[in-house]
């Protein structure tokens, strides 16, 4: 790796008025298992010049219930989210998000916090020594519209960048209704992702950063469900995950939430499916057209129609296990 | 209020507690682990394959997780305790002649990473069931394909571990 500045603070104000200090020339490391990996590719158009290890701040590893809510501190570990009890039972659906992601060693290093904020996965984006100056580095094309975009978008461009969101947890979150807590403002996390401009992931200022994850307490007669497709069990990017929560009233659907990701720029609510299903039991006929429904406006590229189909099974797999 | 910064954001020495010795060095901020313990310090049983953090040949044993140290700045590591390879002949753990007597190697390249990926279970859990096994090796890659014979070899060192009992 090229050498860059690497701070250490001891509060969160601290990290902040770090970030203020460089203007935007600085990014926090938190698990650091994708920040790392974009330096030592050199994938920047331009390069941080400082990285703030957040790490040294004390207690920023809670998981608790409190105020009627989950609340998860931002360095939070995914191996500990995905074996935590609490989690488990009443959560479910961000139990089974976290324990898919990527491989043991990367959950025992990699946080909440940075697993909601990680960067794309596309590989013209990731590309070493930032081959292709796409639109998300400031540049003017797409280079997976005419390329290999056979893990890219399956509903349309931001503002013509095809790239998808990786995140596991993410969807899970939307799914339970979770809200993100930054330095700044307390966020629905469906809001959290930037809607407009591809140059950024999240919605964060330059000088903010995610303080706590919030989850509300599910309903009595609720469950959640994730489920992620991916070529190898372990380690890998989800090619497509789906995270459900339902609330039933007797044999019939009372509310539900179901979220895509990996299908396009942020991740992707699937607003018809959810609606559909209310008021409805939970059977195969219900799923299949609530998930044929949420992937009505599907624009799939020129090699990637097959993601429509796994998105669709996901969606029916999830909600069924939600009965 | 805008604080200033007590150090200038470069190399500082600090010292790493690695196995039961301590070494006090300048390290660079874009150090990684991995150099530091392999290039700086010698210790060269921790090996580095993809250096992109999705093999787990590099892992070492961070206050008792098994962590990837190529995709971990050394900077970021004082006082924390660091096991690597070389510590398990020191404290005489089975796993070494488990893995020996299961064959549970071709090349033996990636063997170093699967030996702390497995440590870390035992560590934690001394009797795992082969699901549990198999669940904590997924993150390390052989490319001779040796998977099924880690398997016997965990197994094995856990009866070890049990003085034979089991």
């Amino acid at each position: 790796m090229k050498p860059f500045k690497h701070y250490d603070v001891n509060t969160l104000d601290e990290a902040v008025s770090a970030l203020q200090n460089f203007a935007g020339k600085a990014k926090i490391i938190a698990g650091g298992t994708d920040i790392v990996g974009m330096f030592k590719d050199e994938v920047f158009a331009e390069r941080p010049e400082a990285l703030i290890n957040i790490k040294t701040i004390p207690n920023l590893d809670y998981i608790k219930e409190e105020d009627g809510m989950l609340k998860i501190g931002p360095l939070a570990l995914l191996e500990d989210i995905a074996h935590d009890e609490l989690i488990k039972g009443k959560y479910t659906a961000l139990a089974e998000a976290a324990r898919r992601t990527a491989s043991p060693h990367i959950r025992e290093m990699g946080t909440i916090s940075g697993n909601i904020c990680q960067q794309c996965r596309c590989w013209y984006f990731r590309s070493p020594n930032n081959r292709f100056n796409c639109i998300r580095k400031g540049g003017e094309d797409c280079y997976a519209e005419e390329g290999e975009n056979r893990y890219h978008s399956i509903f349309g461009n931001v503002k013509d960048c095809l790239a998808v969101n990786p995140s596991d947890t993410a969807p899970a979150l939307i799914a339970l209704g979770a809200k993100v807590k930054t330095s700044k403002r307390v966020l629905e996390i469906a809001d959290f992702y930037e809607k407009e401009e591809p140059k950024k992931t999240t919605v964060l200022d330059d000088d903010e950063i995610v303080v706590e994850i919030q989850v509300p307490q599910p309903a009595a007669n609720s469950k959640s469900k994730f489920e992620k497709f991916a070529i190898r069990k372990s380690i890998d990017f989800p090619i497509v995950n789906c995270a459900s929560q339902v609330e039933m009233d007797g044999d019939t659907v009372k509310s539900a939430r179901v979220c895509l990701n990996a299908v396009f720029a942020n991740p992707y609510v699937a607003q018809k499916a959810a609606e559909y299903v209310v008021g409805k039991t939970l059977d195969e006929e219900t799923v299949t057209a609530a998930a044929d429904l949420a992937l009505q406006d599907a624009k799939p590229l020129t090699k990637n129609a097959y993601k429509i189909t796994i998105a669709k099974s996901l969606i029916k797999k999830t909600l069924l296990a939600c009965k | 209020m805008v604080q200033k910064h007590q150090d200038d954001g470069g190399g500082k020495k600090i010292t790493l507690k690695i196995n039961d010795n301590e070494y006090s060095m300048v390290i660079e901020p874009h150090w990684t682990l991995r150099e530091v313990i392999h290039d700086k310090l010698g210790l060269t049983g921790t090996k580095e394959m993809c250096d992109k953090g999705a093999c787990g040949s590099c892992t070492v044993i961070m206050d008792g997780r098994p962590i990837l140290s190529c995709m971990t700045l050394a900077i970021e590591c004082e006082g924390r305790k660091i096991e690597t390879v070389e510590n398990l002949e020191v404290v005489g753990n089975p796993l070494v002649e488990a893995y020996a007597d299961n064959h549970a190697m071709q090349c033996g390249y990636c063997t170093p990473g699967f030996v702390m990926t497995a440590k870390a279970l035992l560590d934690r859990n001394p009797d795992p069931a082969v699901e549990q096994i198999k669940d904590a090796l997924e993150g390390n890659i052989c490319r001779c394909g040796t998977y099924p014979a880690h398997i016997d070899a965990v197994l094995d060192a856990a009866k070890r571990l049990e003085g034979g009992k089991k």
